[in-house]
């Protein structure tokens, strides 16, 4: 019994101490986290080729411990010193310079340099996501037309029936039978058929008439996967980051590849977002759309480097397109109106591929004219747009409460010239 | 059968018809919409994309460029020597200039200027490189604002140039932006009020 208590004892005793070494240990990483955050990783990523070399494994490329701290401290030292090994790294990156770190101890190196070799990538959960989130829908019109057909059949049939059964009963009774018309001569059946036929035709005529130009749902193949979703979605990028157009002028554009670049001459792989399909189903491989992308700027992930004799354009399609008849601009709506992208373009975050939203037809301008208010003073507190200034009868009348609010169909917004050159 | 099944699917990739082409689609120029002629056209002078202004035109309303040129690689002469360059800029909308901040810095510097937005995320975010920790650092605190201004203008290492989305005094606004928050972390909130105020003002 006695025995055993020293045992306890000692197990009692090893408890906090052996919490207090893990503690110091996870401090120690984090530490060494710390100082890599603040000092390196603006260069260095343990796992990626950045700025400077991909970190992890320098250990062993560097076994000299003494000359790794030398060109941590000061690595213009090294350099004058034409140590072989760091010089032809230094031309590799393109003599890109380190920064001199004087102030980091001896210690606070070997914090960085445990924290670089033992990180673990980050669990990038490439996450299954939903399998396969369009099949194509299998369309019911196909359904209904044979459906439709196989009644239709069975109508004729009954009604041929019908009058068979009418004949037998007629010569059962003795009546003579009328010689039977034919159905392609009956003059019911006839109008009948004609005006199915005029008011079908009319209808279809219409609609396509009217559909003509217009484009809603359109959604082409673009030359490179470029997904809404991963960006504006997942990722949280503003639509004006690349749009930066919209809010100053009549075309948002599209971004230019440079402004593309800006994030991808560092994220050149795909592995953080989920899976990816195209509208048909098919899976999409993100890294190489990115490599697509590297190939269309000229760009070499390796060297860091551009070559603009490999340059060209990225012919992207344009999706949304009024006719050369009609003004549209931007900034009118965007920015004195204040009206949000998705309202005209409908839930762009969550598209992979982007499919034209509204309609754009006059209507659809008209509607909205007609039913959004424009931004005057109010009895809120909100002083509006001082453009608005020179309506002054509208001030008028909201003061005395003729008019509760103004809408872009009172300033003129329905006029055919403001949108018809 | 399958021409029936992609007849009906509500995949559409075509754009459709239209009556009259050359009204539907615009025989001027018009933004990455172009007809075949009219690429051919601007190929043949070696144009790709858009045109860049006349050298030596300045837009309305624009502030003087900014004269000192890009590095070459392993050099930072003009990056030292942007020290000196002072914001032109005596007052502002800081409204619009967080605005800019927001939507095109913060997504890597943070919207709260902290060096960890949403697409670095302390490290397991996509983007790899640490962006500059703008508040809170040091060495940022003390960067002069020519400096931050060239590094906006250029990029520096992995972090790309702006010139493209803002414009020069857009830049100065959003670099007015970050200095005005470095110090408003550093002296008493009060004192911090009154310059937005005064900034506010206009
Ligand atoms: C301004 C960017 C920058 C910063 C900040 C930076 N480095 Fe570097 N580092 C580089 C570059 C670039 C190279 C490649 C050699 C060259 O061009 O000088 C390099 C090379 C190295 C190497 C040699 C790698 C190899 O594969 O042999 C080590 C080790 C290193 N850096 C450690 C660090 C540490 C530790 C820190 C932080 C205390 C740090 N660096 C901060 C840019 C940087
Ligand atoms: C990272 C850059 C980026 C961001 C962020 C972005 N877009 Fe785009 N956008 C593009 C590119 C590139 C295209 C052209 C390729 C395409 O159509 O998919 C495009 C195309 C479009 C189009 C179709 C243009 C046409 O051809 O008619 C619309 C509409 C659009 N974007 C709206 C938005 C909206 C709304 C947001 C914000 C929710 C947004 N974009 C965010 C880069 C971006
Ligand atoms: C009032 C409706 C409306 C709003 C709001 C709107 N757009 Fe558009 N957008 C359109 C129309 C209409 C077109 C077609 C323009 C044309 O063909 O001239 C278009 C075209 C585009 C295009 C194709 C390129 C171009 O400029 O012609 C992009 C990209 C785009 N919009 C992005 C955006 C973004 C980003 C926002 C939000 C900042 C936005 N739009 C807000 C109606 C709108
Ligand atoms: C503000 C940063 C940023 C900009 C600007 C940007 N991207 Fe991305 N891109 C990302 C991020 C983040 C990912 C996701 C990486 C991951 O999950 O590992 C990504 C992923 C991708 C992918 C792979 C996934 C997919 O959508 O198919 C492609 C392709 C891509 N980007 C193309 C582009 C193009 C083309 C442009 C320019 C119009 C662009 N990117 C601009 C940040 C950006
Ligand atoms: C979602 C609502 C909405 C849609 C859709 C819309 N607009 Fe507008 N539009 C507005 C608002 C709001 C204003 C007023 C902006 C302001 O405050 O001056 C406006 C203003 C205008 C103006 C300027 C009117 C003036 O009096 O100066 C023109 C031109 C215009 N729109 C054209 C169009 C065209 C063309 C379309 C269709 C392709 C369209 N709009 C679709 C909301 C819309
Ligand atoms: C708010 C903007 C707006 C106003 C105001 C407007 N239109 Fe239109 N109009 C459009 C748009 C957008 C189209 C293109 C529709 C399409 O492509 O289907 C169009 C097309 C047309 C067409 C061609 C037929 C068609 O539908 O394509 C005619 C004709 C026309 N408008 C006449 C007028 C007349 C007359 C007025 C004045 C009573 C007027 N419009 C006012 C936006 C406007
Ligand atoms: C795609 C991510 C990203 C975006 C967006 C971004 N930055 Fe940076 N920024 C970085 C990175 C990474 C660094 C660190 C570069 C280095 O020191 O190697 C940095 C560094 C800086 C620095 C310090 C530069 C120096 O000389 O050491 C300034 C100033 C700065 N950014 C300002 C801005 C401003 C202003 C914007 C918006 C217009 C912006 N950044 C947008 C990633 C970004």
């Amino acid at each position: 019994m006695t025995n055993h208590r020293p045992i306890g004892m000692k197990l009692l005793f090893s408890i906090p101490l052996l919490t207090l070494v893990l503690l110091g240990n996870t401090l120690f990483a984090q530490d060494g986290k710390a100082l890599f955050q603040s000092n390196c990783a603006s260069c260095h990523n343990p796992f990626k080729v950045i700025t400077g070399p991909a970190l992890q494994g320098v250990t062993q490329r560097v076994p000299d411990k003494q000359l790794l701290h030398d060109w941590i401290h000061n690595n213009q030292k090294v350099l004058a010193s034409g140590n072989p090994y760091f010089t032809s790294l230094f031309n590799q990156f393109s003599k890109t310079p380190m920064n001199v770190f004087p102030n980091l101890t001896d210690k606070d190196i070997d914090a960085i340099l445990t924290y670089v070799e033992t990180a673990k990538p980050p669990t990038s959960t490439p996450g299954d996501g939903t399998p396969n989130p369009q099949t194509p829908e299998s369309d019911n019109t196909l359904l209904y037309g044979i459906l439709t057909l196989i009644l239709a059949v069975i109508m004729l049939i009954l009604l041929q029936v019908n009058s068979s059964l009418k004949k037998l009963a007629d010569d059962k009774d003795g009546i003579p039978a009328a010689e039977p018309i034919p159905f392609w001569r009956n003059k019911v059946y006839i109008t009948f058929i004609v005006l199915i036929l005029f008011v079908l035709g009319g209808f279809w005529v219409v609609e396509g008439a009217i559909g003509l130009g217009r484009q809603q749902g359109y959604q082409p193949v673009q030359p490179i996967f470029y997904s809404h979703k991963v960006h504006a979605g997942i990722n949280q990028i503003s639509c004006l980051y690349c749009h930066s157009n919209a809010m100053d002028s009549k075309h948002a554009t599209v971004p230019p590849l440079n402004v593309c670049m800006n994030c991808h001459a560092a994220i050149n792989d795909y592995s953080h977002g989920p899976k990816l399909y195209r509208e048909d189903g098919t899976e999409v491989d993100g890294t190489a759309e990115i490599q697509k992308l590297y190939s269309y700027t000229g760009y070499d992930p390796k060297t860091s480097r551009y070559d603009p004799a490999n340059a060209k354009p990225v012919e992207w399609i344009k999706i949304h397109n009024l006719p050369d008849h009609v003004f549209f601009s931007h900034a009118q709506h965007t920015k004195a109106g204040k009206v949000q992208c998705q309202t005209c373009h409908g839930p762009i975050q969550e598209m992979n591929e982007v499919k034209q939203f509204a309609p754009l037809s006059m209507g659809w301008c008209i509607n909205c004219h007609r039913t959004t208010k424009v931004n005057f003073p109010d009895s809120a507190g909100n002083n509006g747009n001082k453009f608005y200034n020179i309506y002054e009868r509208f001030h008028k009348d909201l003061k005395t409460g003729k008019m509760d609010s103004v809408t872009v169909e009172n300033i003129g917004g329905t006029e055919c010239q403001k949108c018809h050159y | 059968m399958t021409a029936i099944v992609t007849g009906c699917s509500d995949i559409q990739r075509e754009p459709g018809k239209v009556y009259m082409p050359d009204m539907g689609y615009s025989r001027a120029y018009e933004t990455y919409a172009m007809t075949e002629e009219q690429k051919a056209e601007l190929l043949k002078k070696g144009i790709h994309f858009s045109n860049t202004p006349v050298p030596g035109t300045i837009k309305r309303d624009e502030l003087l460029p900014f004269l000192i040129g890009k590095d070459g690689a392993g050099d930072s002469a003009n990056y030292v020597a942007s020290k000196a360059v002072k914001n032109p800029l005596s007052s502002m909308d800081t409204v619009e200039a967080e605005r800019l901040y927001l939507v095109n810095c913060g997504i890597c510097h943070g919207p709260k200027l902290d060096g960890n937005g949403p697409l670095y995320r302390g490290g397991d975010g996509p983007f790899p490189a640490k962006p500059a920790t703008l508040v809170g650092d040091a060495k940022y605190e003390a960067m002069p604002e020519g400096q931050m201004f060239y590094s906006a203008t250029y990029g520096k290492n992995k972090m790309g140039s702006y010139a493209s989305q803002l414009n020069t005094k857009q830049r100065w606004m959003v670099i007015a932006y970050i200095k005005s928050k470095q110090a408003a972390g550093k002296s008493s909130p009060a004192a911090a009020a009154t310059t937005d105020s005064t900034a506010a003002k206009k």
